[in-house]
């Protein structure tokens, strides 16, 4: 008699966010992959004429390259990010001011993203403050090409989605019991071993969480490319817009954006794949 | 990227305007954003004792997709360019213009009328304002020598100080324009020329294609040379900066814009609309536009009396330049030949 009622306070408690979900997520992603079938009208829109126009045009030459650009574009700043992440949530973990140092992981989000991005404008330009003061210093005797490349993408991309790394390791961080470490150096392992092969393996959860939370919102990415990218760093997230707002082919766009989605659903898929075998592979070693 | 911002500006104005009503009519416009003073707006306002709400757009495209998809319903007065108020006349989404409402028609010249192919004798638009894409060089930046026309763009010596707009027409309809052919050729031999132009001569020395952020950066002497509206780094510099820049519309011709107004097909307050239509014109009134802007009294030559501003081009620079018309299926063909430019190193 237990069991079903359970069950269906279950089902009352989900229901607003399900129905929240389905209306404001899957019913969009369904118009989505169904425009990206059918035929462009000419001034754009769709007209219902079944169609692979759209998915002939994806694997038009550029367009490969600039989707495996935005790949790589998100591989290099995830890890990046994921680089700088690790030892920032461990060393916040540790320290005794964990509150001060989390505000200020999450102070940059009480401006806005845009305006972040102008201020990196007027840090990296080539009159910008960080190479006037290279050369105040006599560092650098030419302004070095900080800006509108791939290099000051990546840089913007990290700055924005760091926090999406730093909180998730944190929190894993924040979970894990220091006295563990202690106990395998008393079995004799050394520092690093200990971290590598304790700590580590006890953190995973946050590392997928912190790779799935930067990598799904950097491949999508928009702004940064736009605004702090030069000839060769346009992403795909770019081209949806430039699809939508001047070509007029809106189901390249969609198309594009099914894409992004797959891609981003394997991602995650083969990350939580592999973090649950690993949760598996440890349920059966204790 | 200022546009989200007043965007967002814009936005908490609807809001608020839309509360101030006592009752009376309210027109309601979709306009481009940062494109009609409110000096204009309130005195209308007043004049006529209505309200005024405006929804903003940033590209035709943005506008047309909101109309297509329904969310034009009770907008009266919409702002479109040339290529499409002629897609809208030809979708038969206009309420046609009743002369007898708007004598300052009058001060609309010919010339403009005579360039706006699609709709000469005014029936479905009323041109708000004709006006093209130039250079501005800095002068404390550029050699002394450089080439007052497109070509600029192929000088090595300013390579890597140089921006072009991001948008296929105008890039296009230049180099089509400089090559001695007309801006919206539909020649394939013509426009492969012309890709072959911007691709091999202007990109290499060119740091980017923009239509966001450049003018903060010109404004900042990051950039010598933009390929830029007037409007754009009016919006950013002071007269006195403005003063060591060269705005010029090159000899050789290029792309030029006329923006319209037209009132929609199911417009709730035609008549306010007309009112408004003709208010725009009113010479004294269309002189604070064009002083906002420093624009030239392209539209309405009447108005020129009333300026107060020099404006950073003159009517007669606009000879040799041709209206952006719609390409139909062809733009296709320029799509195409743009990808790579646009995408590619």
């Amino acid at each position: 008699m237990r069991k079903p009622r359970k069950d269906k306070a279950g089902i009352m408690l989900a229901a607003p966010m399900g129905l929240w979900v389905t209306l404001f997520f899957a019913v969009p992603l369904l118009i989505i992959v169904t425009y990206s079938f059918l035929k462009k009208g000419l001034y754009g829109g769709v007209e219902w004429e079944p169609s692979f126009d759209a998915y002939r045009q994806v694997l038009d030459p550029d367009f490969i390259a600039v989707t495996l650009r935005t790949l790589w574009t998100s591989i290099l700043a995830t890890l990046t990010c994921l680089a700088l992440a690790l030892p920032t949530a461990y060393a916040i973990a540790r320290s005794r001011h964990q509150t001060l140092f989390l505000f200020l992981t999450i102070i940059p989000f009480w401006t806005s993203s845009l305006i972040r991005i102008y201020a990196w404008i007027n840090l990296l330009s080539t009159e910008g403050l960080v190479n006037n003061i290279l050369l105040a210093l006599g560092i650098i005797k030419e302004p070095l090409h900080l800006i509108y490349n791939l290099f000051a993408v990546i840089l913007v991309l990290v700055y924005m989605y760091l926090p999406f790394a730093i909180l998730p390791l944190f929190t894993a961080f924040d979970r894990f019991d220091f006295t563990l470490v202690d106990a395998a150096r008393d079995l004799g392992s050394s520092k690093l071993g200990a971290l590598v092969r304790i700590m580590l393996p006890s953190v995973r959860s946050g590392i997928t969480t912190a790779l799935v939370f930067t990598a799904i919102p950097v491949f999508g990415a928009y702004t940064v490319p736009l605004l702090v990218g030069g000839m060769g760093s346009t992403m795909v997230g770019n081209i949806i817009v430039d699809q939508v707002q001047k070509t007029r082919n809106w189901p390249l766009a969609s198309a594009f954006s099914v894409i992004l989605t797959l891609v981003s659903l394997i991602g995650v898929l083969t990350v939580l794949r592999g973090g649950r075998k690993d949760k598996k592979s440890k349920e059966v070693r204790t | 990227m200022t546009r989200i911002l007043s965007l967002v500006l814009a936005a908490a104005l609807t809001l608020l305007s839309s509360c101030g009503g006592d009752g009376t009519r309210t027109l309601h416009i979709y306009n481009w954003t940062y494109y009609m003073p409110d000096e204009v707006i309130t005195a209308f306002e007043e004049e006529y004792d209505c309200d005024v709400v405006i929804d903003y757009f940033s590209s035709n495209e943005e506008m047309f997709a909101k109309l297509q998809a329904g969310g034009g319903r009770g907008y009266d007065i919409v702002f479109p360019s040339a290529d499409y108020t002629s897609i809208m006349i030809k979708l038969g989404m206009l309420a046609p213009i009743d002369h007898a409402m708007i004598p300052n028609l009058q001060y609309i010249p010919d010339i403009v009328k005579q360039v706006a192919t699609y709709d000469p004798g005014m029936e479905y638009s009323v041109p708000y304002f004709m006006g093209a894409a130039g250079i501005a060089v800095n002068t404390t930046l550029a050699p002394p020598d450089y080439e007052r026309s497109w070509m600029i763009f192929a000088d090595e010596r300013l390579a890597g100080r140089m921006t072009l707009l991001d948008d296929m027409r105008e890039v296009m309809g230049d180099a089509l324009k400089t090559l001695g052919y007309s801006n919206n050729s539909t020649s394939p031999d013509e426009v492969q020329e012309a890709a072959r132009l911007v691709a091999d001569e202007w990109k290499p020395n060119i740091v980017k294609f923009d239509a966001e952020s450049f003018a903060k950066s010109f404004a900042r002497g990051e950039f010598a040379v933009v390929h830029c509206y007037a409007e754009n780094i009016i919006a950013e510099m002071s007269a006195e900066e403005l003063e060591k820049v060269d705005f010029f519309l090159p000899e050789t011709g290029g792309s030029m814009y006329i923006d319209n107004m037209v009132i929609l097909k199911d417009a709730p307050e035609k008549e306010l609309a007309h009112q408004f239509i003709n208010f725009i014109h009113e010479p004294e009134n269309y002189a604070i536009f064009l002083d906002e802007f420093s624009f030239p009294p392209t539209t309405n030559t009447a108005a020129a009396a009333y300026m107060e501003t020099t404006p950073l081009y003159t009517a007669e620079d606009l000879e040799g330049y041709e209206v952006i018309a719609d390409l139909g299926e062809d733009l296709d063909m320029y799509n195409k030949l743009w990808e790579p430019i646009r995408y590619m190193d």
